[in-house]
C-alpha cells in the first residue's frame, strides 16, 4: 500500500508539478474563528437556558405565585376548568358501595347525631369524637338540633369549633354541618315521660321525622356508609366503627346494655328495638288499627319476638352475628347505598313500626352498655377490669341505685296510668272514625283495603345482604 | 490541521429539539414538584371523592362548622320574590337535545336552580352523559348570569333490568315493575344524595319532557300545593290527516276507585297494580282525560297517585321521609306509591288537568 503523503505528490496521489503555479485545492485550512452568525446563535441559546433555570427557581422559591404559574404551564385550560368545577359535579355511585375494610379504600363515613335539650351529654360525646380511630378527616358530622331549651346549641358549636381548631392534626372532622329545625315536639325526653308507654309512638313518630330531616339534608353522593348515634351512649370501644364496618353488612347493630347495680345483677337489656319477627307480633299487628305502632318492651303488647337485647352469652364471640327484622337506633352501622335506595326512618306506622324499627341484621353479642341518664355505659368484656379501676365511680353508682328504686317502684303505677290513657286515646279515635266513615266511605274501604295488603308485606324493611 | 474529506460531518445542532427538551424539562419538574394541588384539572370532576380531597385535608384542609337553620328556609307560593331554592331532579337514559333547550327556557333565576341527573352505567348511558356534559359545558362556562347555581351529574351503582329502552319493550306490563322498581331506585339515590339544607322545592322533570310553559316553576308554586302534577302530553303526527295532534301520555295521575281497591285487596303482597293496561281495569279516574278548557289553566283536581314526568314537591315532604317505594306499598309503586307514602305522612297530592307539558313522541309500532 502506497502512502498518501508523499513529499512528491498530493494527498490524491497526483504527482507535484513543480513548474505550475499551486494554489493547492485539495487543502483546507481550520477555521480561526467561529463565524459570528454562529456565535450570536450560540450566546441565544445560552441566554434561553439561564432564563429557563431562572425560571425555574422562581417556581420553586415562590409556589405560591398561582396566577403566574398557571398561566405558564397550559394554565388556560386549568383555570376554565375550576369554573366548571366549583358548579358542575360527577359521581358514579358504584364507587362508594362501602367495604369492609373502609378506611384503606378512604371511604367517607356520615355520622348523624339527632340532639334535643342534650347539654348535659355533650362532653361525654365529644370524648368520643376525640377517640374514635377510624381517620377523623373521612367522617362528615351532622348534628340535628331540635326543639332545644337548653344551651345545646351553643355548647355544641363552641366544642366543635374548639375541635377543628386543635393542634393534633389527626382531630379535625370533614366536613360538618348543623342542622337546626324546630317540630314543636311536646313529649318530654325524660326517661319516666319518654319511655311512658302512651307517649311511645307519637315520640317514636316525631323521632322518625327528625332523622329523615337530618339525612336528607347531609347526605352526599361521597359518602359510602351512614353511622347512627345516640348522644347518650357513655361507653363504646374506640374501634366501633371498624369493629361494626368489618362486618361489611348493609345494616348493622351492636347490643346495647345498660349498667345496673349488682344487687340487681349488673345490667340490663337497653335498646328493645332489635328483634326478630314473631308470629304473635304478626297476630297481633292484624288486629290494631292502620296508625298504630307495635312498641317494644311493654306488656301491653306481648309480642314474643326473641330480642336482640336478651339473646346475649357473656361468654360468647362478640363478632357472632345474627340477623333481625327491626333495629334500634342507638348505634347503627349502615351502607349509603341502603339510604340511597330509598330506605329511611317512617314516621308513619308502616307494618306497625315506627323510627327505626320499622327499618333491619345484628350481632348480639358485639356490646355496648347505655344507661340514660348519667351514666355507665361500657363494654362488658372489659367490664371487670374497668370496674376495679373506677373505685371512684362507687359513689356515682350508689346515688344511680337510688333513682333505679324509685324509678322501679312506680313503674307499676305508671303502667297503669299509661293503661287508662291508651284506652281513652283508643276510645276517642273511634269517634273519630265513626265521624270520619259518615263523611267519606271510600276512606273506610280504603284502609280496609290497605290493612289486607300490610299483613303480608311486613318484610319490606328487612334489608336483605 | 487538515480534515480529510470523508462521510463523517460534525452534525448541526437542531435548535427546534433543543428548545422542546427543555420545555418538556420545564414541565416534567413543575408537574413533579406540584403534583396532586393543581396538576389534575381534567381529572377533578370525575372523581367521586373529590371535594375533600385526602391526602391534603390531613395536612391543611379544616372544614368550618356550617350551621343551617332549617327554621328559616321558606316554601310559599312566590318564590322568585322570597329566593328559594329549586332543585330540578331528572333520570336521564338518553339525552334529547330539546329537553335542555326547554330547560334553558325555564324563567326562574339560575343563581337559585340546583340540577341533578342521574344516568344508568351503561353503553346508552355512556352516550347520554357525553352528550349532557357537552351542553352542560357549554351553559356554565357561558356568562355568569346565565350559569345554573350548581349541576350534579350521577351514575347508578345498579344496572338497570331492561337493555332496551325501546318504548314498545318500555311499556309492557311484565316488564313494568322490574323497571319502575329500578327506576324507583334511580330516583331515590338522586334525591337523597341532592337534597341540600337550604331546598325548598324539588321539580322532578323527566328526560323526555321537551316542552313546558317557561313559567312552569312559578306557575306550579303557585298553587301552594306540598305535590302538583300538571298534565303530561305527546304531541304524534295523525297518520290519516298527516297534522299534529296531541294526546295524553302519563297515566299515573289518577283519583282511586272502588273497583282498583278491591282488585288490590285480592292481590298477593308483592303484586302491584298498574294503571293504563287493559288486562287491569281499575276504573280509577284518570287526570289525562280530565282536560278540557285550555283556559281554565289553573282548575285544581285532588289526586291519590301521581305520575313523575313532571312533579313539583315542597321539599318537606321528602324530607319527611315520602320516597319512591322500589318495592310494592300498599300494591303500589314508584310514583304512584309516593303519592300514597305522603298521604301517610299528611301530605296530599293536586293535578292541573288543563296545565300541559308535552312529552317527546316516539314510535309505538
Amino acid at each position: 500500500m502506497m502512502p498518501r503523503h508523499h513529499s512528491s505528490g498530493f494527498s490524491n496521489g497526483y504527482p507535484r508539478n513543480t513548474n505550475t503555479f499551486d494554489i493547492s485545492p485539495h487543502r483546507f485550512q481550520p477555521r480561526a474563528s467561529t463565524p459570528a452568525a454562529r456565535r450570536r446563535r450560540n450566546l441565544l441559546t445560552r441566554l434561553g437556558i439561564i432564563a429557563v433555570v431562572i425560571v425555574l427557581i422562581w417556581f420553586f422559591i415562590r409556589p405560591g405565585s398561582g396566577t403566574f404559574t398557571s398561566l405558564f404551564s397550559l394554565g388556560l385550560l386549568g383555570s376554565s376548568g375550576d369554573v366548571l368545577m366549583d358548579t358542575v359535579r360527577y359521581y358514579d355511585l358504584s364507587n362508594v358501595q362501602g367495604t369492609a375494610r373502609g378506611w384503606e379504600r378512604e371511604e367517607r363515613i356520615l355520622l348523624c347525631v339527632p340532639l334535643r335539650d342534650a347539654e348535659p351529654h355533650l362532653n361525654m360525646m365529644f370524648s368520643h369524637l376525640r377517640n374514635f380511630t377510624y381517620p377523623h378527616h373521612l367522617i362528615d358530622l351532622a348534628f340535628l338540633v331540635s326543639d332545644s331549651k337548653d344551651r345545646t346549641l351553643e355548647v355544641l358549636v363552641e366544642k366543635l369549633e374548639a375541635l377543628q381548631a386543635s393542634e393534633d392534626p389527626k382531630l379535625p372532622y370533614g366536613e360538618i354541618s348543623i342542622i337546626e329545625k324546630d317540630f314543636g315536639q311536646k313529649v318530654n325526653q325524660d326517661v319516666e315521660s319518654r319511655h311512658g308507654f302512651a307517649a311511645q309512638a307519637s315520640r317514636r313518630k316525631l323521632m322518625a321525622q327528625a332523622r329523615n330531616w337530618l339525612l336528607s339534608a347531609t347526605l352526599r353522593p361521597y359518602h359510602s356508609w351512614v353511622y347512627w348515634r345516640d348522644v347518650d351512649v357513655e361507653t363504646a370501644p374506640f374501634t366501633i366503627l371498624e369493629d361494626l364496618m368489618r362486618h361489611n353488612k348493609d345494616v348493622i347493630v351492636p347490643n346495647v346494655w345498660r349498667p345496673l347495680p349488682d344487687w340487681l345483677g349488673g345490667e340490663q337489656p337497653y335498646d328493645l328495638n332489635s328483634w326478630q319477627e314473631s308470629e304473635t307480633a304478626l297476630a297481633l299487628a292484624d288486629t290494631l288499627d292502620e296508625d298504630a305502632v307495635i312498641v317494644e318492651g311493654y306488656a301491653e303488647y306481648a309480642t314474643w319476638r326473641p330480642h336482640l337485647a336478651y339473646l346475649r352469652d357473656p361468654y360468647g364471640d362478640p363478632d357472632m352475628e345474627m340477623e333481625i327484622d327491626g333495629v334500634g337506633g342507638v348505634s347503627i352501622l349502615a351502607k349509603a347505598r341502603v339510604f340511597r335506595s330509598g330506605v329511611h326512618f317512617p314516621a308513619f306506622s308502616f307494618e306497625k313500626h315506627a323510627e327505626t324499627e320499622g327499618f333491619g341484621k345484628v350481632i348480639p353479642i358485639f356490646l355496648i352498655l347505655q344507661t340514660h341518664a348519667d351514666s355507665g355505659f361500657r363494654w362488658l368484656n372489659e367490664m371487670e377490669a374497668e370496674r376495679l379501676a373506677k373505685e371512684a365511680e362507687e359513689k356515682e353508682k350508689q346515688e344511680r341505685e337510688k333513682k333505679v328504686k324509685e324509678q322501679f317502684s312506680d313503674t307499676n303505677a305508671q303502667w297503669e296510668q299509661d293503661k287508662t290513657q291508651i284506652q281513652n286515646l283508643a276510645k276517642e279515635a273511634q269517634k273519630e272514625r265513626e265521624a270520619e266513615s259518615q263523611q267519606g266511605s271510600s276512606q273506610d274501604s280504603k284502609a280496609a283495603a290497605d290493612k289486607v295488603g300490610e299483613k303480608s308485606n311486613n318484610n319490606q324493611f328487612r334489608v336483605e345482604a | 490541521m487538515a480534515r480529510p474529506m470523508g462521510p463523517v460531518r460534525l452534525r448541526r445542532t437542531n435548535y427546534l429539539t433543543l428548545s422542546i427538551g427543555a420545555i418538556l424539562c420545564v414541565f416534567i419538574i413543575y408537574f413533579l414538584s406540584h403534583n396532586g394541588s393543581t396538576s389534575q384539572p381534567a381529572n377533578v370532576t370525575r372523581s367521586a371523592t373529590r371535594k375533600p380531597s385526602a391526602k391534603s385535608s390531613l395536612i391543611v384542609e379544616r372544614p368550618p362548622v356550617r350551621r343551617f337553620n332549617l327554621n328559616n328556609v321558606t316554601i310559599t307560593p312566590d318564590p322568585i320574590g322570597n329566593r328559594e331554592a329549586v332543585l330540578i331532579l331528572t333520570p336521564m337514559a338518553r339525552f334529547y337535545q330539546e329537553y335542555w333547550d326547554n330547560l334553558l327556557k325555564l324563567q326562574y333565576p339560575r343563581e337559585l336552580i340546583t340540577l341533578g341527573f342521574i344516568l344508568p352505567k351503561n353503553k346508552e348511558g355512556n352516550a347520554a352523559t357525553t352528550a349532557l356534559q357537552a351542553q352542560i359545558t357549554k351553559t356554565q362556562k357561558g356568562p355568569v348570569k346565565d350559569r345554573f347555581r350548581s349541576i350534579i351529574i350521577e351514575r347508578q351503582d345498579f344496572d338497570p333490568p331492561l337493555t332496551s329502552q325501546d318504548e314498545s319493550e318500555r311499556h309492557k306490563m311484565e316488564n313494568q315493575k322490574a323497571r319502575r322498581a329500578s327506576m324507583s331506585r334511580a330516583r331515590n339515590s338522586l334525591l337523597f344524595t341532592t337534597l341540600g339544607a337550604d331546598t325548598s322545592w324539588v321539580l322532578w322533570l323527566d328526560s323526555d319532557i321537551i316542552e313546558t310553559p317557561p313559567t312552569l316553576i312559578q306557575d306550579l308554586a303557585s298553587h301552594d300545593k306540598p305535590i302538583i302534577v300538571p298534565n303530561c302530553y305527546q304531541r304524534y303526527i295523525d297518520s290519516e290527516t298527516g297534522k299534529p295532534r296531541e294526546r295524553p301520555y302519563d297515566f299515573n295521575s289518577w283519583q282511586d276507585s272502588p273497583t282498583a281497591q278491591e282488585i288490590a285487596s285480592k292481590m298477593g303482597p308483592d303484586e302491584i297494580i298498574l294503571e293504563g293496561y287493559s288486562e287491569m281495569a281499575t276504573y280509577r279516574a284518570l287526570m289525562a282525560y280530565m282536560a278540557e278548557k285550555e283556559d281554565e289553566k289553573h282548575l285544581e283536581v285532588p289526586l291519590d297517585g301521581v305520575g313523575g314526568t313532571a312533579l313539583l314537591v315542597k321539599a318537606d315532604v321528602h324530607r319527611d321521609g315520602a320516597m319512591f317505594p322500589p318495592f310494592p306499598f300498599y300494591h303500589l309503586i314508584e310514583t304512584e306509591g309516593f303519592a300514597k307514602m305522603a298521604r301517610r305522612l299528611g301530605w296530599h297530592a293536586t293535578g292541573l288537568p288543563n296545565y300541559k307539558v308535552i312529552s317527546l313522541y316516539l314510535y309505538i309500532v
